[in-house]
């Protein structure tokens, strides 16, 4: 009976011509919206290839008329961007090791090892999500400041610790491993560490590769907490140096500031393309829960 | 059992959650519960904190810029719903009857969630800017010009479209999971009974995704109430703090005037404020699993 995929619409509808026209606009439409999706992001690739006149000239042609390379060069020694890459990457992994060590830890216990009490302390932790982060943002930077953690790394890392809506994730995930595995492991003498090493932390590769893609793409994109605790560019991640050196200056010629644009842009373009599968699944689990 | 017994079999699943409540406790729930002590003292770094009762809440109630922001911030979150929020549910059942391509535009459409704000920043300047590629196109179609970032009555609906082009993807990509999976089999019964395609989305589509409709309005505007960072990256609040927003006004007496007292103030009115928000989410995404 059904020998062919359908939507909403079905072979027949589309045989009719009023339907055959609002289907031709959406068609319109869909390829409209493609097209202003890609179009700033390879106008931003296409004028750091412009030389600075061609970039800034009205109106703005969509391809460099003649390619100009020296602007990457340029970028690169504009300021020290391997040490602001090295910077988030060292925010990145702290922050990593936080979600899957203290978080992982913790919700591995609350999910798994039945402990009396479980679901209070459960509550003490989920109880944050109804909190919205700007309302505490001020006190949690004087906080920071008041146990003399400003200019540090663990100005990140901990904070990072404290993230409820990852140990839900967590705890969601660990509750979906079948408890026979834990059991034949407890039979055979393994301790709850070892269970946790050896079996919970293996099964939950996919789970923290999306949890890693989220963790990365906030220390690649923060800016803002970044320049206030931190004050001196030793530590200070790319966003926060792109922010101050690139954004808010008007000195530097239009062209290497796109050059200086495209080089923070296509890392996480070529990350997200590269583990689509694992991003889209993260969003749906997103979408259950905010 | 005795309790050494317990002690025993339960002493690792504790030892556990100790360094996750650690830090919870450390970076989460006391800064939330010196917010709300702050908001009663003056805050000095160097002299030392001094109470000052209801101070904090009168200076910032009397203050007319938090009214403005006040208000800015109700403008933003009203733009956000009329430009933003209607746009990722047409298109996601748009795409969702796209037979081919539906994976490319699919991608298209969630790249600019992708890139880092510094660049869209970066970017969206120079694409607002007079002499820009959107003002080049004004121009040519025989139009005046518009002052994206500098016209008071532009600025904010500018950094709105700006936002919106970056996020719809993601909130369309979840509105698709869902449409697609609708049983195909309602569409084919409703078709028999003569309903058209309107009415097929009217009556079949749109109902099976009302929860999640419902759901993404509350988180969107528990997320919008508290912008900033475009409005102070871009703007700065201005021009003549027509892009002042709430939680703009926030940072901005904690580190322009460093009245983290004050600051704090804020905060604790605004959580007062998006709490009950964030409680009402709860229920409702409570209800969407019971479906």
């Amino acid at each position: 009976m059904k020998s062919y995929d359908r939507g909403i619409l079905s072979r027949y509808d589309l045989q009719r011509t009023p339907n055959k026209i609002v289907y031709g606009i959406m068609l319109l439409v869909i390829t409209l919206m493609v097209c202003s999706m890609l179009y700033p992001i390879l106008v931003t690739l296409f004028n750091s290839f412009k030389n600075n006149v061609e970039v800034n000239s009205f109106p703005p042609h969509f391809l460099p008329q003649k390619w100009d390379f020296t602007t990457f060069s340029k970028g690169w020694h504009y300021i020290k961007l391997p040490l602001f890459f090295r910077n988030t990457m060292i925010i990145f992994a702290g922050n990593m090791f936080m979600t899957v060590i203290v978080l992982g830890l913790a919700s591995f216990s609350l999910s798994r090892l039945n402990l009396p009490g479980g679901r209070a302390i459960g509550f003490f932790f989920l109880a944050a999500l109804f909190i919205p982060p700007t309302t505490y943002i001020i006190p949690n930077f004087v906080n920071l400041k008041n146990l003399g953690m400003l200019g540090t790394f663990q100005a990140f890392w901990l904070p990072a610790g404290a993230n409820a809506f990852f140990l839900l994730l967590l705890k969601n995930f660990f509750d979906g491993i079948s408890m026979e595995l834990f059991e034949a492991g407890r039979m055979d003498g393994a301790s709850d560490l070892r269970l946790f090493l050896r079996i919970a932390l293996p099964l939950s590769v996919p789970i923290f590769s999306t949890l890693a893609i989220f963790v990365f793409s906030t220390a690649w994109n923060d800016w803002f907490w970044p320049s206030m605790v931190m004050h001196t560019d030793q530590k200070r991640p790319l966003a926060t140096a792109i922010y101050n050196y690139v954004i808010n200056v008007r000195r530097l010629d239009t062209n290497v500031k796109f050059a200086m644009l495209t080089m923070v842009m296509l890392p996480p373009i070529a990350v997200f393309l590269f583990f689509q599968r694992f991003i889209i699944r993260g969003l749906h689990m997103c979408g259950v829960k905010g | 059992m005795g309790s050494i017994a317990r002690l025993r079999k339960y002493f690792w699943g504790y030892t556990f959650i100790v360094p996750a409540a650690v830090i919870f406790i450390l970076f989460l729930w006391m800064p939330i519960v010196k917010g709300f002590v702050y908001s009663f003292y003056h805050i000095d770094f160097v002299k030392g904190n001094s109470y000052v009762g209801f101070g904090n809440f009168r200076t910032v109630l009397h203050d007319p810029d938090v009214w403005t922001a006040v208000k800015n911030t109700l403008y933003y979150m009203f733009l956000c719903l009329i430009i933003g929020f209607w746009v990722p549910i047409v298109f996601a059942i748009a795409i969702s009857e796209l037979k081919r391509f539906q994976g490319f535009v699919r991608v298209a459409a969630y790249l600019p969630n992708v890139i880092p704000v510094v660049v869209l920043y970066g970017l969206w300047r120079w694409l607002y800017d007079p002499v820009g590629p959107i003002n080049a196109t004004i121009t040519q179609m025989g139009n005046d010009p518009i002052a994206f970032m500098t016209d008071t009555r532009w600025s904010m609906v500018s950094l709105v479209f700006m936002e919106t082009w970056q996020q719809f993807g993601s909130a369309m990509l979840i509105y698709l999971a869902a449409v697609l999976s609708i049983p195909r089999d309602l569409y084919e019964a409703a078709e028999i009974d003569g309903a058209g395609v309107w009415k097929r989305i009217r009556y079949i589509t749109l109902p099976f995704i009302r929860n999640l409709i419902v759901l993404l309005f509350i988180l969107q505007l528990i997320a919008t109430s508290q912008g900033f960072q475009s409005q102070f990256a871009m703007l700065d609040g201005g021009p003549n703090n027509a892009t002042l927003t709430y939680a703009l006004i926030i940072v901005k007496y904690a580190f322009t005037r460093l009245d983290y007292g004050s600051a704090s103030a804020l905060g604790v009115l605004m959580f007062l404020v998006l709490g009950g928000l964030a409680v009402l989410q709860h229920r409702l995404s409570n209800n969407r699993e019971g479906n």
